[in-house]
């Protein structure tokens, strides 16, 4: 995998929203290589006139229904796992500056 | 009683012999002595389990029609949710999220009277095949308290071989019920995707994922899927198939049916993990099935396709865990985007990390081609795979696990821990019915496990193979001695 480098884990680690340490990076980075590596061998499956698996049973399909308002849970009860809330709606620090 | 199974059990509890609360009690107290020694449980629901005993020996006296699983205790793995109750997924991230609806499998085995006695430990969100990844305990083997249990379902495997339940639910991603239940010397059954329902259990690969039962023998799979295997509107991936009399179907002959064995993909298996296995074969040619070679050389590439296409859903699901709704938020944090860097960083354990951060990579832009669609077009080729074979026989056989349980710590390297799943990530890929059930042991007194694999929605004839297996040459009733008071005696 020459094309993925120590740098290039910041950044992923961005996209995933995970702060890391440098040692976390040293970690998951070596982790990552041999991993990449390892699945390298899929190169050698001739795929050339393969459609990408969408479904793994041929009877499923898209389930619809009425959009209509079903019971959904209270607020009281959303509320109750909320890491923080206030007047009935979950805070989070401000996000627009005033 | 602890001897039992849940058929026998709820045997007595119809005839009357037995109460729901003498069930209740005798188990919570097995528990209470054994489980310090494996570690099986995160949580007992104690008062709930008396309450609900009580109200089943109601319901019996006033001569009320009583449910499938009337007095059988189960145990759920936490990435199901019970209403009210902690639902850890084995991550810090959930350490205080208490569910706010019931599973529809915790549903389902309420209304058929089981008494949910708990929550079993597992690897964090169901990633790992030894239950190490659990940010809360270890779990030891029953066999062996110097070695795992398998994973990640190793809490309900354990739980079960060591008698402290009849029944228990695991959920199956790449082999999460199956090869603990192989090391743990138990029965282990991964249905047809789709055919129970994943409503309220915590999502890891939405394409593989599947819940389904540990039991000490075939027949109480059977009584089990019975109540599990039903049509749910809230899984849309739920098949709508009427209901199977799986009890009644399962004691049926195999004479003359046709197993196929993969013996290209088993070349390297370990000398004495092929003798249990060529035993097997014995056993079904014994009982009058043709035994041919099916060429599914290609699975070689499973472990690499599951592992592209697993952690890039993983990493789709576990983005819902922003800190910001329910679950951990990081005290540290100052900003929004703090809120989610901080909160996950600290929520979540290295294994979950690393696939997040491997399956974010398979998906990202310019590398989506060369990894995910291609893993994405090799699945295919396996369902393909499977079908052709399926052609020319009703069942395939295969070993569970390469190996019989290994000692606690002694695997660090991840990529070495995924190929403990060699024989199993097939199933999932390919949506099949699988099952392992004891196979035996190995000179250390460690067991093994057979695993029969099956065509899509015949979930019922891997269960009627396993079941004359097991007819042939019963391991079911081995217990490992430390939890096996009365041979103590």
């Amino acid at each position: 995998m020459a094309h993925f480098d120590e740098t290039e884990l910041s950044k992923l680690a961005k996209l995933c929203r995970i702060e890391c340490s440098e040692e976390e990076k040293k970690n998951f980075y070596s982790s990552l290589l041999r991993i990449l590596d390892y699945v390298d061998q899929l190169k050698e499956v001739d795929t050339e006139r393969v459609a990408p698996c969408d479904r793994i049973l041929e009877t499923l399909s898209n389930v619809m229904r009425e959009d209509v308002v079903g019971e959904t849970l209270s607020r009281e009860t959303f509320l109750s796992n909320a890491p923080a809330h206030v007047g009935g709606m979950v805070r989070v620090p401000p996000v627009i500056k005033i | 009683m602890y001897r039992l199974s849940a058929t026998a059990l709820r045997e007595l509890f119809f005839k009357g012999e037995v109460s729901a609360s003498a069930i209740a009690e005798t188990f919570l107290k097995r528990i209470g002595k054994h489980d310090p020694k494996i570690g099986a449980f995160l949580s007992l629901f104690s008062d709930r389990l008396m309450d609900k005993a009580w109200q089943l020996d109601q319901k019996r006296q006033k001569g009320q029609p009583l449910g499938k699983l009337a007095g059988v205790p189960v145990a759920l793995k936490d990435n199901m949710l019970v209403k009210g109750q902690i639902t850890t997924c084995g991550s810090r991230f959930l350490e205080n999220y208490r569910a706010v609806f019931d599973a529809t499998v915790t549903r389902l085995l309420e209304e058929e009277d089981a008494l949910i006695i708990g929550k079993t430990n597992l690897d964090e969100f169901a990633m790992g095949s030894s239950t190490e990844n659990s940010a809360y305990q270890l779990t030891k083997n029953p066999w062996n308290l110097q070695c795992v249990p398998g994973g990640s379902s190793g809490g309900s495997a354990a739980a079960v071989a060591a008698r402290l339940c009849p029944l228990a639910l695991g959920s199956d991603t790449g082999g999460s019920i199956r090869q603990p239940a192989a090391l743990c010397g138990v029965a282990g059954f991964k249905p047809t995707y789709g055919r129970v329902s994943r409503y309220g259990l915590v999502a890891f690969a939405s394409s593989f994922d599947q819940i389904g039962p540990f039991s000490t023998n075939v027949a109480d799979t059977a009584l089990i899927m019975e109540v599990l295997g039903k049509h749910c509107p809230h899984d849309s991936t739920s098949l709508d198939l009427p209901p199977e009399p799986y009890l009644q179907k399962i004691d049926h002959d195999i004479r003359g049916s046709t197993i196929g064995v993969p013996w290209d993909f088993l070349e390297n298996l370990d000398p004495a993990a092929k003798e249990n296995f060529l035993s097997a074969i014995e056993v079904f040619k014994k009982l009058g099935a043709r035994i041919i070679d099916v060429n599914l050389e290609l699975l070689k590439y499973s472990i690499a396709i599951y592992y592209i296409l697993a952690t890039a859903e993983a990493s789709t699901n576990l983005a819902r865990f922003d800190g910001i709704r329910y679950g951990k938020r990081s005290q540290r944090a100052a900003t929004l985007d703090e809120v989610y860097d901080f909160s996950r960083q600290e929520g979540f354990g290295p294994e979950v990390k690393n696939r997040i951060l491997l399956g974010t990579y398979v998906l990202s832009s310019g590398y989506q081609d060369a990894y995910y669609k291609k893993a994405q077009k090799a699945r295919t080729l396996i369902i393909d795979l499977f079908k052709k074979a399926f052609s020319s026989c009703q069942m395939i056989a295969m070993p569970c696990s390469p190996f019989p349980a290994f000692p606690l710590g002694s695997i660090h390297d991840p990529l070495q821990m995924y190929l403990q799943d060699v024989y199993t990530i097939q199933a999932n890929l390919a949506g099949l019915p699988a099952i392992s059930i004891p196979s035996g042991f190995n000179q250390e007194k460690k067991p093994y496990g057979l695993q029969l694999v099956g065509p899509q929605m015949h979930d019922v004839q891997v269960l009627r193979f396993a079941h004359a297996f097991e007819k042939a040459c019963d391991f079911s009733k081995a217990i490992p001695p430390l939890f096996d008071e009365e041979v103590n005696l």
